[in-house]
């Protein structure tokens, strides 16, 4: 069965190598853009099923992207998750009102980020239990 | 020199004076326009209509004396000049204006055209000087708030890598550790929570200061808040061997407060004590009612440790105030914990102190207002006068189908939360505010002014109209029980009031017994 598709749109590159590192890691197969523009024509193309998403993009922001995704009608019904530095207090509500399915603040819980991926990918996700030794924080 | 006309309003009740001031005015060397109004009343009106230069004000007049008159004037137009003219030489009544922002106080028997004319030139200077400073200090404070969110906002990024690289290493997706090395991370990791901590504080501060905290009120039982802020700090006490103990009121009432923000505070507070207590010391937690003061309950958190000097005891509340001599393992070494937990009680209205002396440990109290049941069901549960005959208290929980819930979880609720009031009849029957902190599980309880029987009838049809909303089944579980609610029957019946209030009690008993229950199934593992 193939793996599910995440597309992750963030400009900070590191982040980016670390998110395909863990996501692989549990099983996912990851293409990745760094500005709305792109992650928009390349989520036509590519169809993901779940997209993570920064909100400071250079070239059209994460709200643009988020509403560009609503109002397509291929993409609209694909998860988004965003993952922001911005504050949740002026930021979730919006977010979550334009079609996101969750918002996280980097630095996120990544076994917290996991349990969001894989419950909105629904009952059908093939991806494996996520792998995270059990350390106390 | 500027030849702009002075318009200047003239408040004087007595004709003789007025005409004199007037004269005065008239002579000076800049041109000036009065008008001139014998009423306090009809003063106050022109100001709404327009804004004068300057307010030439006598004291006493028909409909306001002393004082009283400057006050009002100041109160209704902040930012124009005010002059008294006065008949007495009260240096008292003088000095108590211009500490109110009055510009200057005149005795009317002492001035000349030449004296009046300065003197109003002066305090519409002096207005202006006072107006640009007040702005400039806001100006700063709100760049300061502006740079301190813009930096919280600009560190998260740098932390977010490390937290990200240091987590693939101990997670082993980078390839296999030494103890040593694993040793190590967890020591950066350590760091990394404390570094996200204080940045979070950090901007949680500036929030609270520039009036931008805002908190969601909801109906809470303090009980079980308290075992959650316990629960999880009860490592850390064990681990200094510090006993950590809870006392609660039995009958504690519910409180109309933010779940999340109180476990803050108490968190902030057992964390403090336990750090500022020795090992094999304890930390009481209580929360009880003080009969002088039944509108609020009191939550406190006494330690037995070193204690807080009188110095330290006067600024210990303010922003970034740090204990001098504390051993630092601080989670957030900012010091600006209980500045935070400040507003945050204020927020609430409530209050918050420390009563401590050195050596006889510290005990930090705070108060929360009481959720006063009683005043929302007296509309609903009588009619007439009376009480009415019967209650049934109905229990609808909407449990999300995953954990963590699919979608905007918080939307869906409070969808569902409408349905609910519109399937009610508003002048029997009462939805209760949402109880306890947005998690998971909501619970919306309905206060039904009917029978069992009819409140079964109520029950299927919520459940319908649930039902109905798209896409619900796939994303949360609805489950509906009602139960007679068996209050006290006083005989003979007190007041309407204390009927009601008896109602209110037996709903809230049956509330906090219903949410035991869920407690002690989650504990079992249901």
């Amino acid at each position: 069965m193939p793996r599910p598709k995440i597309l992750v749109v963030d400009d900070d590159p590191d982040l980016v190598r670390a998110l395909r590192l863990r996501l692989r890691a549990n099983n996912y197969e990851v293409t990745t853009a760094s500005d709305g523009y792109t992650a928009i024509a390349q989520a036509q193309k590519e169809r993901p099923a779940l997209i993570i998403l920064d909100l400071g993009l250079p070239v059209g922001d994460g709200f643009v992207v988020l509403d560009r995704l609503q109002t397509s009608d291929t993409l609209s019904g694909v998860p988004v998750i965003v993952l922001s530095a911005r504050d949740p207090q002026t930021n979730e509500e919006r977010a979550l009102k334009a079609g996101a399915a969750a918002f996280f603040q980097k630095p996120a819980d990544n076994e917290e980020l996991m349990n969001v991926i894989r419950v909105s990918l629904g009952p059908d996700a093939t991806a494996l239990p996520a792998h995270t030794a059990a350390w106390p924080s | 020199m500027d030849r702009q006309t002075t318009n200047v309003l003239l408040i004087e009740d007595n004709p003789g004076d007025a005409d004199l001031v007037r004269l005065r005015l008239v002579e000076g060397t800049s041109p000036v326009s009065v008008n001139c109004v014998s009423r306090l009343s009809d003063g106050l009106a022109s100001l709404t209509r327009e804004t004068p230069s300057v307010v030439l004000l006598d004291l006493n007049l028909p409909d306001s004396r002393g004082a009283e008159t400057f006050r009002r004037v100041m109160e209704h137009a902040p930012n124009v000049p005010v002059v008294v003219l006065s008949g007495q030489d009260d240096e008292v009544l003088a000095m108590k204006a211009l500490h109110q922002g009055v510009q200057d106080y005149l005795v009317k028997g002492d001035i000349s055209s030449k004296h009046l004319e300065r003197a109003i030139r002066y305090a519409v200077e002096r207005q202006g000087l006072a107006r640009a400073l007040e702005i400039a200090q806001k100006q700063q404070i709100d760049f300061k708030n502006q740079f301190l969110s813009h930096v919280s906002h600009e560190l998260r990024t740098p932390l977010t890598c490390i937290h990200q690289y240091v987590s693939l290493m101990l997670d082993g997706l980078a390839g296999p550790l030494a103890p040593e090395q694993t040793d190590h991370l967890k020591t950066i990791f350590k760091s990394v929570n404390q570094l996200h901590a204080m940045i979070r504080d950090l901007l949680e501060a500036t929030r609270a200061e520039s009036g931008k905290m805002r908190i969601e009120p909801r109906c809470v039982a303090l009980g079980e808040l308290v075992q959650q802020a316990v629960a999880m700090l009860r490592p850390t006490a064990d681990e200094k061997k510090i006993g950590l103990e809870i006392g609660i009121d039995q009958r504690l009432p519910l409180v109309h407060a933010d779940p999340d923000r109180v476990l803050e505070v108490l968190i902030n507070l057992i964390d403090n004590a336990i750090k500022f207590t020795p090992a094999e010391g304890s930390v009481m937690v209580q929360a009880s009612m003080v009969d002088a003061d039944p509108g609020f309950v009191y939550l406190s958190v006494s330690d037995t440790g070193r204690g807080i000097g009188p110095e330290a005891k006067a600024l210990i509340f303010e922003r970034l105030y740090q204990d001098p001599d504390s051993v630092d393992n601080n989670r957030s070494g900012l010091g600006l914990g209980l500045f935070i937990c400040r507003e945050i009680v204020r927020l609430h209205e409530g209050r918050i102190w420390v009563s401590s002396e050195l050596g006889q440990g510290s005990t930090f109290t705070f108060t929360l207002p009481v959720y006063s049941l009683a005043k929302l069901l007296a509309p609903v549960v009588s009619y007439d006068g009376r009480l009415r005959p019967a209650f049934v208290l109905v229990k609808i929980e909407l449990s999300p189908l995953s954990n963590p819930p699919r979608g905007n979880w918080k939307e869906t609720w409070q969808q569902c939360a409408e349905i609910v009031r519109h399937c009610v009849y508003l002048d029997k029957d009462l939805v209760l505010p949402p109880m306890g902190a947005s998690g998971t599980t909501e619970t919306l309880f309905v206060l039904a002014s009917t029978d069992l029987q009819r409140a079964g009838i109520m029950s299927t049809r919520i459940r319908e109209q649930l039902e109905r909303v798209e896409n619900l089944k796939t994303k949360c579980g609805v489950s509906i029980t009602t139960r007679p609610v068996e209050f006290r029957q006083e005989n003979p019946p007190g007041t309407l009031e204390q009927q009601v209030q008896s109602v209110a009690d037996c709903v809230t008993t049956m509330i906090l017994a219903s949410r035991e229950r869920k407690q002690l199934s989650v504990i079992k593992g249901d």
